[in-house]
C-alpha cells in the first residue's frame, strides 16, 4: 500500500502553489490590454503626381521622373526609390508606389526631386540613370507626419529650385508635387486565435499540469524571440486558452516559422516544457480550416544527432480570424489631433538659474539645458499632430512675484489662459518665467495632472476629437505620491497620456512606481485602479547626445496608449 | 429642485485574479451582482470554465440610480453546492461616473480593486458605466445641473469608502472642482 493515489482528488498535492497562478494571468491580461497593437509601426505606401512642371524641351514636353530621399538628422540623403519615367507630360501621375516605414517617435523628413529624363536614356532602367545627366526640374521637402495627418492623406508641395544664377529674376513657378500616403493593408491586419490542446502529459508528480503557451518568432542563427503568451490554466490536460492576437508585422510574414511551446507553470519560474510545434501563420490557418491537430514534440539528444520525440498531445486551432482594424493613422487622417502640453519643475532643488551648475541655466552660447532639450525632443515630434499648434504650458513649485508657492502656474505669466504659440512659444515663456519667479518647493505633480485632465474632459464635452499628451519635466522626487496616483487613476478614463522626464542626478525610484511598465497597475486611495496605463517615465541622461534620444522610447508608446483609449470607449474614426 | 432617478447602463466586462479562500483560484460559476440599493440590483449569467480566475462576462445591465444613492456596489459571487458565496466586492462612488467635466453620457471605463468578506484584496473588476438618456443637449444640461447640485455630498461620500473598507480611514483629496 505504498503507492501514491494520484487519482484521489482531494488528497492530491499540487506541484505549484496556486497563489502565484493568478499573478501571471493578471500580468498577461494587463499587458495585452495595454498594448493595443503589438509592434506599432506601419508601412506607408507613397504615390506621387505633379502638376504644371516647367517645360524644358524645346521640341516636346518633359519626360519627368521623381526620386524620393529620406533625410537624416545630419542632412545626409538616403535614396528610398525612383518612379518610372512618364513620357511627354507636364502633369505626370506616377504609377510606382514606394514603401516607407512610419515611426511615430521620430521626425521623418522626406525630400523629393523631379527630373526631366533625356530621350536618349528612355530605354534604360531608371535605376541605371545618372541624375547628373538629367535636367533638374525642382524639389520639395516635408515630413512623413505632415502627410499622414492630412485628410485623404494627400499633401501638395511647391517645387523649388535653389542656386538660381539669375538673381534678378522674380521667383518662377516650377509646378507642384502631390504626395499621397496609404497605409498598407498588411499593417492593419490582426489575427485572432483560440488554441486548444488535448491529452497533455502530466509534468507534476501528483497532479495535472498547469499549462500555458508561448509563441516565438525565429531569427536566423539566433534564439527565438517570444512575441505572445497565453494565461496559465490550472490542472488542465485539455486546455482551451483565451483568444490571443497577432499582427503580421510582429511575425514578419505569413510564412515565417513560429515556435509554439507548451509549458507547465512552476511558481519558481523554471517551467517544464510539455511539447512544442513549429508552424507559420499560413500553416495555422490550414490546421484551422481542416480541423486537424498537430502533435507536439519534445527535443531529445541522442549522441550528436538531435531527434524529436512525438507526443500523444496535440495542438488545435479552434479559431483563426483575420480582421483589418482601425489604426492610429486611420484616426489621424480622419481629423483626430494629438495636443501637446508641458509642465516644468521650478523647485529650488534645480539650483539658481543664474549659476552655471543649475539645471535651469540658460547658456549664453545658446546650448540648450536639459529642460530645453526635453521640450525640443518631444515637441518637435508632437507639433506635427496639432493643427493650431497652441500648447498649454505650466510650471510648478515656484513662487510668483508677491504670491504664494504655486503648483500649477501658466508659463506665459497670464492668470487666465495657459496656451502659447508653437514650440518656440514654450521655449520663450520658459526662459521668461525663469527670471520672473522664485524657485521654491515642494515637488507636487497632482495639480498639473488634474489641470491637464480637466482640459481633456472639457474637450470631450465639446465633442472635440483630441488626445492630449502632457510632458512633465522634473529634477526630483515628488512629495505627493498618493495624490499623484489618485489624479492619474482618475485621468486614465480620459483622452490623456503623460510622459515624465527626469533630469539631473536624483533618485527617480518613485517615478518608476508611476510607470506601469515596471510596477504594475496604479491604485488610488479609494481602491479605484487605472483602467489603462497612461504614464511613461525615462531619466534624461543622454549617453550619446544627438543620437537616438531616450525620449523616443517614451513617444513610441503613445500610439498604443491612444488606441487602447479609443478601443475602450469604442470610438471609430469619424467619417 | 427635484432630482430624479437615472438609469445606468453598466457593462460588466471581466475580472482578474479572483481567489476562493485566499489560496484556491476561482474556477467557474462566477456571476456579478450590480446594486445601487436593495431595491435596484441586476445580475449577470454565471461564467463557464474557460475564464478561470479571470472570468469575462461582457454583459450589459441597466440599473436604476436613485438620487440619494452614493455608490454602485459590484459583487462577484460564486455558485456552490452550499449556496452563493461572495468572492469580492467593490464600491464605486457615483462621482466616478456622474458629473465632472466630461459629457453627461460619457462611457466611463473603470477598474476597481475588490475585497473579500474579510477586507483583503481579491482581484480587480473591469466595467464600463454610462448614464442613460442623456444623449440630447437638453437632457445633458438637465443631468449636469442635477449632478452639480449634489456633487459635493458625493465627493464627501467618497470619504465614507475608507470606513467601510475595513476600519481604516484614508484621506481622499478633492481634486475635481
Amino acid at each position: 500500500m505504498g503507492n501514491c493515489c494520484n487519482g484521489g482528488g482531494g488528497t492530491a498535492v499540487g506541484g505549484a502553489d496556486f497563489s502565484p497562478g493568478g499573478g501571471p494571468n493578471d500580468a498577461v491580461d494587463y499587458f495585452l490590454t495595454s498594448n493595443g497593437h503589438h509592434g506599432l509601426f506601419s508601412q506607408i505606401e507613397l504615390s506621387l503626381s505633379a502638376s504644371n512642371l516647367h517645360d524644358r524641351d524645346a521640341l516636346s514636353k518633359s519626360d519627368p521622373m521623381a526620386v524620393i530621399y529620406g533625410k537624416g538628422r545630419d542632412g545626409v540623403l538616403k535614396e528610398i526609390g525612383r518612379t518610372e519615367v512618364v513620357l511627354n507630360s507636364l502633369n505626370p501621375k506616377w504609377i510606382r508606389k514606394h514603401t516607407v516605414a512610419y515611426h511615430f517617435e521620430v521626425v521623418q523628413t522626406l525630400l523629393f526631386r523631379v527630373y526631366d529624363v533625356d530621350s536618349q536614356w528612355h530605354d534604360l532602367d531608371v535605376k541605371m540613370l545618372k541624375l547628373d545627366d538629367q535636367e533638374f526640374l525642382g524639389e520639395a521637402t516635408c515630413t512623413l507626419s505632415e502627410i499622414v495627418t492630412k485628410t485623404y492623406r494627400s499633401l501638395t508641395l511647391d517645387l523649388v529650385q535653389e542656386d538660381e544664377s539669375n538673381g534678378s529674376n522674380h521667383s518662377r513657378n516650377f509646378g507642384t508635387l502631390t504626395v499621397h500616403a496609404e497605409e498598407s493593408v498588411i499593417s492593419k491586419t490582426r489575427t485572432e486565435f483560440i488554441f486548444r490542446c488535448s491529452d497533455l502529459e502530466s509534468k507534476d508528480l501528483f497532479s495535472k499540469s498547469d499549462p500555458f503557451l508561448v509563441i516565438s518568432k525565429t531569427v536566423e542563427s539566433g534564439a527565438p524571440i517570444p512575441i505572445c503568451k497565453t494565461e496559465v490554466l490550472q490542472n488542465d490536460l485539455n486546455p482551451t486558452w483565451k483568444p490571443i492576437y497577432l499582427n503580421v508585422q510582429q511575425v514578419g510574414s505569413k510564412d515565417t516559422p513560429l515556435i509554439i511551446e507548451c509549458f507547465n507553470f512552476n511558481s519558481n519560474g523554471k517551467h517544464d516544457l510539455i511539447g512544442k510545434v513549429q508552424e507559420s501563420l499560413a500553416d495555422l490557418e490550414k490546421l484551422h480550416s481542416v480541423g486537424q491537430g498537430e502533435h507536439l514534440s519534445i527535443p531529445t539528444a541522442v549522441g550528436q544527432n538531435h531527434h524529436k520525440k512525438i507526443c500523444k498531445s496535440q495542438l488545435f486551432v479552434d479559431k483563426f480570424c483575420e480582421k483589418v482594424e482601425h489604426t492610429f493613422l486611420d484616426y489621424l487622417s480622419h481629423g483626430c489631433q494629438l495636443n501637446f502640453m508641458v509642465a516644468i519643475d521650478f523647485t529650488a532643488s534645480n539650483g539658481n538659474p543664474r549659476l552655471p551648475d543649475s539645471l535651469h541655466y540658460i547658456d549664453p552660447s545658446g546650448r540648450p539645458n536639459a529642460y530645453q532639450r526635453a521640450i525640443l525632443d518631444v515637441g518637435e515630434v508632437l507639433q506635427f499632430y496639432d493643427s493650431d499648434k497652441r500648447f498649454p504650458a505650466w510650471g510648478f513649485g515656484a513662487r510668483p512675484i508677491d504670491g504664494p508657492v504655486s503648483h500649477c502656474f501658466n508659463l506665459n505669466g497670464s492668470s487666465n489662459y495657459c496656451e502659447v504659440e508653437g514650440i518656440q512659444g514654450i521655449m520663450t515663456s520658459y526662459t521668461n518665467a525663469l527670471f520672473n519667479v522664485s524657485l521654491a518647493g515642494p515637488t507636487l505633480f497632482g495639480h498639473v495632472i488634474t489641470t491637464a485632465a480637466q482640459i481633456a474632459a472639457q474637450a470631450l464635452a465639446h465633442n472635440q476629437q483630441k488626445y492630449f499628451v502632457l510632458l512633465i519635466i522634473t529634477d526630483g522626487v515628488i512629495t505627493d505620491l498618493q495624490e499623484t496616483k489618485d489624479a492619474l487613476v482618475l485621468a486614465s478614463d480620459l483622452p490623456l497620456s503623460i510622459l515624465v522626464v527626469g533630469v539631473g542626478g536624483a533618485d527617480f525610484k518613485e517615478m518608476e512606481i508611476l510607470d506601469a511598465d515596471k510596477y504594475g497597475k496604479l491604485e488610488s486611495s479609494t481602491g479605484r485602479v487605472a483602467s489603462r496605463d497612461i504614464v511613461q517615465f525615462v531619466p534624461f541622461r543622454d549617453v550619446h547626445s544627438g543620437e537616438v534620444s531616450v525620449v523616443q522610447s517614451l513617444l513610441a508608446e503613445l500610439p498604443s496608449q491612444f488606441l487602447t483609449y479609443m478601443r475602450n470607449i469604442d470610438m471609430q474614426p469619424s467619417t | 429642485m427635484a432630482t430624479t432617478s437615472r438609469a445606468l447602463e453598466v457593462t460588466v466586462i471581466s475580472a482578474e485574479g479572483l481567489r476562493l479562500d485566499r489560496r484556491r483560484p476561482l474556477k467557474k460559476n462566477a456571476f456579478v451582482i450590480v446594486r445601487t440599493n436593495s431595491q435596484n440590483s441586476r445580475s449577470t449569467a454565471a461564467s463557464d470554465d474557460a475564464g478561470g480566475s479571470s472570468p469575462a462576462w461582457n454583459e450589459k445591465l441597466v440599473v436604476e440610480m436613485p438620487p440619494h444613492a452614493w455608490f454602485l456596489t459590484v459583487e462577484v459571487r460564486c455558485r456552490a453546492n452550499s449556496g452563493d458565496k461572495v468572492v469580492g466586492t467593490a464600491r464605486i462612488p457615483a462621482s466616478d461616473f456622474v458629473g465632472g467635466d466630461v459629457p453627461a453620457n460619457y462611457l466611463h471605463f473603470l477598474s476597481y480593486r475588490m475585497r473579500d468578506g474579510r477586507g483583503e484584496p481579491n482581484g480587480i473588476i473591469n466595467l464600463s458605466v454610462r448614464v442613460k438618456g442623456a444623449e440630447n443637449g437638453a437632457g445633458a444640461a438637465a443631468t449636469c445641473a442635477a449632478a452639480a447640485s449634489v456633487s459635493r455630498p458625493w465627493v464627501g461620500g467618497a470619504v465614507v469608502v475608507g470606513k467601510f473598507a475595513g476600519g481604516v480611514v484614508t484621506g481622499v483629496p478633492v481634486w475635481m472642482a
